[in-house]
């Protein structure tokens, strides 16, 4: 069949045109797209709040924990050493650090300059009250009870007198059991949402290609390009995912400087508002591109299923 | 030139819309298409535009089997064939010369060379005067003619006209008549499907009568509707 000249650059500009207009005029349902839309969008953005801040948490706890090994009085310093070099050798073991008797002394009493009752009760003691001691650090706090496990089956088990490391390990359970529940939740919420918005923005295009039927029909007749005829609602399903970031964005950075000023209270060097403006760029693409999908998508399927050209 | 070879549509497992139809049209005819309604027109019509498809048989246009234009070239086909029906078809939130301009609009012409095109179709159908006028105040003939010049503004080699008339009294169905001579004048193949005996009497050019989805009559010359 011979083809007639085809002006792209032309179609573009009216197909958005198109679709722009078709947005505005349907002002009323596209309201109800728009907001459940951004109601999806806003409750992803917390989601990824919510991952941030428990990342955030997860981490500062793991910071806290280690594994400080005790060693008996009469352990001496090579035995100590070999062990440390035999953690060392270990892949999950991050660092070692060896705390001689001598150091932790003076750390005690750097610790308590101000403290004459102490100072005065160490001037008292004839030796050396504290032990000496290695403080390992994994790689990942999964790995602490190996290390331990590592150590209660050293040959130089004797001259350890205990190994301490359980203060924060319950509280990180903790905060991952909760986080993971939560997370689970939000994404179960965020996937709901966004199918409740693809359904509505569905239906507004179903709706809109009913609505100009005749004129759908009559483009075809006169021999409109499928893509003059599907593409307005390509772009008015993606104009209700564009208004819907917008509304979206512009609820959340309100929202999130609220919430960061409380959270400043609880941990100080958490300041979720600056992080957030620090990403603004990478945070408005996520949201943008996000809503941009939910509507093509929608108004995608809706044309296929009824547009048929 | 437009050539049916044989072709059938059944529609709900046993009616026959068309039963074996063979029929060929030169470039540049007049042809009047007439026969009582359900007589297999409109089917025959829809087809050329690839709005229907055949049950079985064929359907060359210019020698290209219309089974072999693949979708994404249906456009193209179709900007080749004017068509107008009975009920015009136009926009009613349009103007007269928005109508004519939204059929080039959307087959993505530039805006420079729309204006003049439209006003050129708009001259020919005697309806330049009425340029800035919704459908809604035009009367049944003038709403007739804007359709023709929307169907026309492609210049299309073919205009298929599917009971124009039948919305139209007498005058006003003669002027469309005449001016769809004059299309053919100039070398434009018209395809009329009417049931209107004066009418296809008037014009006295080739009538092909259909009865139940068959071609029982074609009178190449001085045509008369024979009932």
């Amino acid at each position: 069949m011979e083809k007639q000249k085809d002006y792209k650059n032309y179609s573009l500009g009216r197909i958005i045109k198109t679709g722009w207009v078709s947005f505005r005029r349907n002002s009323f349902l596209s309201f109800g797209a728009t907001g459940v839309m951004a109601l999806a969008l806003l409750v992803f953005s917390s989601l990824i709040v919510f991952n941030f801040f428990t990342n955030r948490l997860i981490s500062f706890l793991d910071e806290k924990v280690d594994v400080s090994v005790y060693f008996q009085g009469e352990a001496k310093e090579d035995q100590i050493l070999k062990i440390k070099s035999d953690l060392e050798s270990l892949s999950s073991v991050e660092r070692v650090v060896y705390v001689s008797r001598e150091q932790a002394l003076e750390d005690f009493k750097v610790r308590h300059k101000d403290d004459q009752l102490i100072q005065d009760s160490l001037a008292e003691l004839e030796s050396n009250p504290l032990q000496a001691s290695l403080n390992v650090k994994a790689i990942d706090t999964g790995q602490y009870a190996s290390i331990t496990n590592f150590l209660e089956q050293n040959s130089l088990k004797t001259v350890i007198d205990k190994i301490s490391f359980y203060e924060n390990e319950g509280a990180i359970e903790r905060v991952r059991g909760f986080s993971r529940g939560l997370y689970g939740w939000g994404l179960l919420a965020t996937i709901a949402l966004g199918l409740v918005a693809v359904l509505v923005t569905f239906n507004t295009i179903r709706l809109t290609i009913y609505n100009k039927k005749e004129e759908i029909e009559i483009m075809k007749l006169v021999g409109a390009s499928n893509w003059h005829i599907r593409g307005p609602f390509l772009v008015e399903g993606g104009l209700y995912g564009l208004f819907a970031a917008v509304l979206a964005l512009a609820i959340f950075y309100p929202g999130i400087y609220f919430v960061s000023d409380k959270l400043g209270a609880l941990a100080s060097s958490l300041n979720l508002f600056s992080y957030f403006v620090g990403y603004s760029l990478q945070m408005i693409l996520v949201i943008v591109g996000s809503g941009l999908a939910l509507g093509v998508f929608s108004s995608f399927s809706a044309i296929r299923r009824h547009l048929k050209i | 030139m437009i050539h049916f070879k044989k072709v059938t549509k059944k529609y709900n497992h046993d009616f026959w819309a068309l039963h074996g139809v063979d029929l060929e049209i030169k470039d540049g005819e007049f042809v009047s298409l007439v026969g009582p309604s359900g007589a297999g027109k409109s089917t025959l019509i829809k087809m050329l535009i690839k709005e229907d498809r055949p049950t079985s048989g064929q359907i060359l246009l210019d020698n290209v089997d219309l089974a072999d234009v693949p979708d994404q070239d249906i456009p193209f086909l179709r900007r080749k064939i004017g068509m107008i029906f009975q009920d015009f078809r136009l926009l009613e939130s349009k103007t007269a010369f928005e109508n004519v301009a939204f059929a080039l609009e959307v087959s993505g012409v530039p805006e420079e060379s729309i204006a003049e095109d439209v006003k050129q179709v708009l001259t020919i159908v005697g309806l330049s005067d009425k340029q800035k006028n919704f459908p809604r105040e035009l009367s049944g003939g003038e709403k007739q003619r804007l359709a023709l010049a929307r169907a026309l503004v492609h210049r299309p080699k073919i205009i298929l006209a599917d009971e124009p008339t039948g919305n139209l009294d007498l005058v006003n169905s003669y002027d469309v008549v005449k001016l769809l001579w004059r299309i053919n004048e100039l070398g434009t193949t018209v395809i009329l499907a009417t049931h209107d005996v004066q009418i296809v009497n008037t014009v006295g050019k080739r009538v092909v009568t259909m009865e139940k989805g068959k071609v029982v009559r074609d009178q190449l010359e001085g045509g008369k509707y024979i009932i």
